[in-house]
């Protein structure tokens, strides 16, 4: 068979730097599955990232190519993207699987991917201080938009703030919200008899999470109710942390900490109630979401990125703010409130059936052809 | 990278151990672990002296085979070849490598069927944990910290390829060349792994002479490493082991 031609993918970390440590978030998973329908779609796929010359595969006959350029200003990373411009001079086609890593320039036929606003932490003030550098920043960004034919946004908030921001953008996007496997993850067929109320939290374990907050809310519910069982199931940024989870979820009876493989995951969902999305920036239509609403969970999320996208308050879900306080009061409620519960799984789980991964890979492969031709 | 053997259910999982007298060590306790979740478990004995060849041969998914000879000091490369060409044998689909004194947390049982039955990924990397004279603490010190360090235990078994060892007389590692380097497609699992090689403090002084012996120019493995087995009390640093809650589903 022969390929309609290569794909030359760039991103920044799908392993750690040093090649060693393999990054289990959306975004990751994202990835995976837009390279399986890549191939699906006969393409040819390689992928770039940062790293120190290391070289592996992604997929069965999908390499990853690491790319030792590790400097990043006003949250680009010029160099790298050089670099990659000279390394994918046999590739076709390329996609920028984050937005600014399309400064300064690209490939001719190209497309960029928006995983959500990333600079709504507290602490980017501190990040770009000055206006001077805020003006040199929205600079290149205002470049890094441009350049691609097409800007894949997972949620309507980037478009929404890059459309103000510069009008003359919109054209750019095509809002392709994130997916879920709707054959993988259903709800459980069996009611849970065992009178325990159990709560996810299935993120990766950072404080943009809101790891803090819900690790606070699990604290005090626990030591007020025997009957709730709070599971944290992810991995952390660096070793110590999870080390530290281990130390910590050992001394609360109640209190899970384990990771799995993401094919493993459909079974801890229909194995829990109430799940906790409570980001605090940096978010997209997130997966972990989607599963959770799939599997019929009643979601506590926040007012944040994406997320609105998905769940509207007290119809499929419970949208907060996503403080310790709040989020305690929130699993409280639903913990006690069996219809509650019920109602908004339920609508959770019809809502979900409108993000199914096969309308995901259709809207995606309008785009590839559109832009990829 | 051959795709063809990959499958989502009915995954056959071989564990494979090369030993030497083990019979008063932790065999008995690998094996009944190793028994309650592999379907078959090859053995090379390495000349043993003691009862392990009889302990072995008396569980019932223990495929044994027996060397007059030990090598494992002489030319450990050969012997893993050796248990290579024996495990392919038992035609698995999965591979899990494994010392006499190596034992997963209970939560491997429930968990490895998911871990094998799938097609995403090839191996799987576990942090292994080395007791230090006592079953109750491990080491973190240097090189002995197992928090940043996962090593591959479980790997999918590819008939086609043909497999090649490093020309090593010591420390060979447990797995031919095409699982390293460039590598496979590998998950990292949170499942600890119990290393009791260490747990005796009485042993030490012997398996040091031993190793230094077997590579006494420090060619094969990190001298500082094997110098610090016999590191003053007050230099090594100690964790105590936590049991971690397995989940409830």
């Amino acid at each position: 068979m022969v390929a309609k031609g290569k794909v030359g993918i760039l991103t920044t970390n799908y392993y750690n730097p040093d090649g060693n440590r393999i990054i289990y978030g959306g975004a990751e998973r994202y990835g995976l599955e837009l390279t399986k329908l890549l191939l699906e779609l006969e393409y040819e796929v390689a992928w770039w990232q940062v790293g120190t010359g290391w070289q592996k595969e992604m997929l069965p006959g999908v390499p990853l190519y690491s790319i030792p350029e590790t400097g990043d200003n006003f949250q680009t990373c010029p160099r790298l993207n050089q670099s990659f411009y000279e390394q994918a001079v046999q590739v076709d086609f390329a996609i920028y699987f984050v937005t600014f890593l399309a400064y300064p320039q690209v490939l001719e036929k190209s497309i960029s991917i928006s995983h959500g606003i990333f600079w709504d932490y507290p602490s980017f003030d501190a990040v770009i201080p000055t206006e001077e550098l805020r003006r040199e920043r929205l600079r290149r960004l205002w470049l890094a938009f441009n350049g691609p034919r097409k800007i894949v946004s997972v949620d309507t908030a980037t478009i929404q703030w890059a459309t103000t921001t510069w009008p003359g953008l919109w054209h750019k996007f095509e809002y392709i919200p994130n997916f879920v496997d709707l054959n993988l993850f259903s709800p459980s067929e069996q009611e849970r008899k065992d009178g325990k109320i159990r709560v996810l939290f299935p993120r990766r374990l950072t404080s943009v999470r809101g790891i803090n907050e819900a690790a606070r809310a699990a604290e005090i519910l626990t030591k007020k109710y025997d009957n709730l069982e709070f599971h944290f199931v992810g991995r952390a940024h660096d070793d110590n942390l999870e080390k530290e989870m281990v130390r910590w979820s050992a001394k609360h009876p109640n209190i899970y900490y384990y990771w799995k493989a993401p094919q493993d995951m459909p079974h801890v969902y229909q194995n829990v109630d109430i799940v906790l999305i409570p980001s605090k920036s940096t978010e997209g239509t997130s997966l972990s979401c989607l599963e959770a609403m799939a599997a019929g969970c009643a979601v506590i999320t926040s007012y944040v990125g994406g997320l609105p996208n998905l769940i509207i308050d007290d119809y499929n879900g419970l949208l907060i703010r996503p403080t310790a306080a709040n989020l305690t009061a929130a699993i409280e409620e639903l913990a006690f409130n069996h219809d509650l519960r019920k109602r908004l799984g339920q609508k959770a789980r019809e809502v979900a059936a409108n993000f199914g991964l096969e309308k995901w890979k259709r809207s995606w492969a309008k785009v590839i052809g559109e832009v990829f031709k | 990278m051959p795709g063809k053997v990959r499958k989502t259910s009915g995954n056959k999982l071989t564990a494979m151990m090369i030993v030497h007298n083990e019979a008063d060590r932790y065999l008995k306790d690998v094996l009944e672990h190793l028994t309650a979740f592999v379907d078959q478990i090859v053995i090379l004995d390495d000349a043993s002296t003691d009862d392990t060849p009889e302990i072995c041969a008396s569980y019932q998914k223990v495929i044994l085979c027996r060397n007059e000879e030990s090598l494992f000091f002489k030319h450990e490369a050969r012997l893993r070849a050796q248990l290579w060409e024996l495990m392919a044998a038992a035609e698995p689909d999965w591979i899990l490598t494994v010392d006499a004194d190596e034992i997963f947390e209970d939560r491997m049982q429930n968990e490895v069927k998911c871990l094998i039955n799938q097609c995403d990924f090839d191996g799987v990397e576990f942090r292994m944990f080395d007791f230090w004279k006592s079953t109750t603490h491990y080491r973190v010190d240097g090189l002995w910290n197992p928090w940043p360090r996962f090593s591959l235990l479980l790997a999918r078994y590819f008939p086609e390829i043909e497999y090649t060892w490093p020309d090593r007389s010591f420390h060979s590692g447990r797995w031919p060349m095409f699982y390293r380097g460039r590598g496979i497609i590998s998950f990292q699992s949170d499942i600890r792994v119990k290393h009791y090689g260490w747990a005796r403090g009485e042993e030490h002084k012997e398996k040091y002479r031993a190793y230094k012996a077997a590579d006494p120019e420090g060619k094969y493995s990190s001298r500082e490493h094997l110098e610090s087995v016999l590191a003053p009390q007050n230099t090594v640093k100690l964790e105590e082991w936590i049991e971690i809650k397995t989940p409830p589903f």
